[in-house]
């Protein structure tokens, strides 16, 4: 890895990349890594891609890619190791990887999705595969400042910007990212190439905080981890919604291969000859009907029923009781793609419905709002709806053309009141 | 890199093979690097038959000085299947041992009731041969075995001799006999009326299929054995045999890591560990 050229003096953990420095400063990692960063193809799918050569492609930091970049650490199918059999017997040959890779432009619960692999296969025996892997990746996370349709991460605690975890975190500014380091090689890969940084200035730091204030208030959902945890640790869900949410599902695994959290594998020999092969291991998903069914026949999980119960039951309570945090980053790609809305964001809206009820605060009038952040007086307000009451305009435009209070707080304010769905609208089929 | 991959099986070549019924065959292998497996009664090891796969099976002879070890297969499956076809000097894989052991060292000085159901008795057989070499270190031993037919019954040779023991009760049954069948016909449920035991003494050993357990275990509580006295063994696709690939999990439970074998006091109100 290159060190820092020996200045150093402005590598402060908070910097500014102007956007147009963006390029160089990836064409240089390339140098030195791999480099893999969200692509838009062809099809107008972004997902993450090996990127060769930067101008060669298009880096799509808008759309959260369709994909969580775990394949990096685990790839869908790996090879463990080969084996090889002659007259002297069997040989084997055990993987490796250990390329040093930089991905950029994670979003927050993708890096998350990490973290929580890192607690999976760290923990008893250590997995070599995805240690070698993980060890030498840099991870240069991108806040959201925009979440999609299905995003919950605010709810699941692992986004839209992150406090911890990353090597490096971007925040986009509009002409500029500010740039966070974390951990040590995030500052070490940044310290090599200086010259593409300043400091970031107060007035950077201010403005990243009101983006991520701003993105915070954008969620369409809010889903209470908690109550739904304890609804499954209290047994309360009825056996009825297990039956309906197994009928509807389609056994396709798709909730699992997208999930930044799941990691479970299946194991099995690829012979490319009667005397040699190798053997591989494969995601899995615990939908499958196969999944947990013995040689024999026998299947402690036959029902459709059981098996969406038990992915429910592992990523809400089994894991949040062994590590402390549910295996659900928020990402809400099961979401994007389970036709059968068997998904998280679904599941928890459906047994909680009635808590959600209480959380949104969905008929709040915007005068209310802004009171409640400090953004404006009491006196402000009664001024602006006496004003308002001969002008005709919205409250919110009537207290801009005041000067009371700027376009963007209206905008994230409204954010607030609006992008949160009503009680009714919120609950669907 | 560094450390070699735990998914790396070592070598073991078969020496003898023995045919036990149509479906079961009796394998002894000798690893090839002669360093003995290691293994406590009620440990699984994951067999490999290269370019088919890997699968667990329990290891059915009694820890020994001796490298050699011995698995009992039932053709189930494609490795198993594969196994079947092989002969006697063929090199297969072998990781392990994995998982928990039955508790042998905690049983001493108990009575032992082992109820054997089927292919029940392959693990079991590795703690009852461990127990009888240690005979004096054990009090009474009770076997009861049961089979679908006699022509099922598996190390009948074997099983005979024990019956023949004066230090072992021995009793069995199957569940449909033919003309030449003299025993006991039924579940292995109707052999408990058979023996009265000391609850507080005793300790029963399970295994079998999954439908046996409740109704041997309902017929060990009504013997009077609490639920701490009661240790079982339950089978579940332990792929990977390390704790990770979530194929063998029950509820929060991998039982690649915390089973095959439970004691059934800790695992009652376990979430799809006996249903």
């Amino acid at each position: 890895m290159r060190r820092a050229s020996g200045k150093g003096e402005m590598m402060t953990d908070k910097l500014i990349l102007y956007k147009e420095h963006l390029n160089s400063f990836l064409r240089k990692i390339t140098k030195g890594f791999e480099l893999i960063a969200p692509v838009r193809n062809t099809y107008g799918d972004t997902l993450f891609e090996v990127i060769s050569s930067v101008d060669d492609v298009r880096i799509d930091l808008t759309n959260r890619p369709i994909l969580s970049p775990k394949r990096f650490f685990m790839p869908q199918v790996e090879t463990l190791f080969a084996y090889r059999y002659d007259k002297s017997g069997y040989t084997f040959k055990d993987a490796a990887d250990s390329t040093p890779r930089v991905i950029f432009g994670l979003r927050s619960c993708d890096t998350r999705g990490i973290l929580f692999y890192d607690l999976i296969f760290q923990e008893g025996l250590k997995d070599k595969y995805y240690l070698d892997r993980r060890k030498d990746t840099i991870l240069i996370n991108l806040g959201c400042n925009q979440p999609g349709e299905n995003c919950f991460c605010k709810s699941a605690q692992s986004g839209p910007f992150l406090t911890y975890g990353y090597d490096i975190q971007l925040t986009d500014l509009g002409d500029r990212f500010f740039v966070e380091t974390g951990r040590p090689r995030g500052r070490e890969l940044l310290a090599g190439w200086s010259y593409f940084f300043r400091p970031a200035t107060q007035t950077d730091i201010d403005e990243q905080y009101e983006v991520v204030l701003e993105s915070e208030g954008k969620f369409r959902h809010r889903l209470d981890f908690d109550a739904a945890t304890d609804k499954l640790i209290n047994q309360e869900v009825a056996p009825a919604i297990w039956e309906e949410m197994g009928n509807r599902c389609q056994n396709c695994g798709g909730c699992a291969y997208v999930c930044p959290t799941c990691y479970c594998f299946n194991i099995f020999d690829s012979p490319s000859s009667e005397k040699e092969g190798e053997r591989l291991r494969t995601w899995d998903a615990c939908t499958f009907a196969g999944f947990s069914r013995l040689a024999g026949g026998y299947n402690p999980r036959q029902d459709k029923a059981q098996r969406i119960k038990r992915r429910f039951y592992h990523k809400l309570f089994y894991d949040k009781q062994k590590y402390n945090i549910p295996s659900c980053v928020g990402c809400g790609r099961c979401a994007d793609i389970c036709f059968g809305r068997i998904d998280m964001l679904s599941f928890i809206r459906l047994i909680c419905e009635q808590k959600e009820r209480v959380l949104a605060p969905a008929h709040r009038r915007l005068g209310e709002l802004l009171l409640e952040a400090g953004l404006i007086s009491q006196k402000d307000l009664d001024l602006a709806i006496e004003k308002q009451a001969a002008t005709g305009k919205p409250l919110g435009a009537q207290l801009v053309e005041m000067g009371m209070v700027n376009k963007e707080a209206i905008a994230r304010t409204l954010g607030y009141q609006l992008k949160i769905p009503g009680t009714a609208e919120n609950i669907e089929d | 890199m560094g450390s070699p991959s735990p998914y790396l099986p070592g070598l073991a070549t078969i020496m003898k093979i023995e045919e036990q019924t149509a479906m079961e065959k009796l394998f002894m292998l000798r690893p090839n690097d002669g360093k003995p497996l290691g293994h406590k009664p009620g440990q699984f090891v994951e067999v490999s038959v290269f370019g088919v796969g890997e699968c667990p099976i329990s290891v059915s002879s009694a820890p020994n000085k001796k490298a050699d070890f011995e698995i009992c297969v039932r053709r189930a499956g494609n490795v198993t299947n594969a196994l079947h076809n092989l002969k006697a000097g063929d090199v297969i894989g072998i990781r392990g041992p994995y998982g928990t052991h039955f508790p042998v060292e905690d049983l001493r000085g108990k009575d032992l009731l082992f109820v054997a159901g089927g292919l029940g008795i392959v693990p079991l057989r590795s703690f009852i041969n461990y127990a009888l070499e240690r005979r004096k270190d054990y009090g009474r031993i009770i076997v009861l075995f049961g089979a679908r037919t006699p022509a099922d019954r598996l190390f009948k040779a074997e099983l005979a001799s024990l019956a023949r023991r004066p230090d072992l009760e021995y009793l069995e049954t199957v569940d449909v006999g033919d003309a030449s069948w003299k025993g006991n016909v039924g579940v292995i449920t109707t052999l408990f009326p058979k023996f009265t035991i000391d609850p507080k003494k005793t300790y029963a050993v399970m295994v079998g299929p999954p439908v046996m357990y409740r109704f041997a275990i309902a017929a060990a509580r009504a013997k009077g054995l609490a639920d701490d006295h009661i240790i079982v063994s339950l089978e579940r696709k332990m792929k990977c045999g390390l704790g990770k690939c979530g194929h063998c999990q029950m509820g929060p439970v991998y039982v690649c890591q915390e089973g095959p074998v439970f004691n059934f006091a800790a695992i009652k109100n376990l979430e799809e560990a006996l249903s």
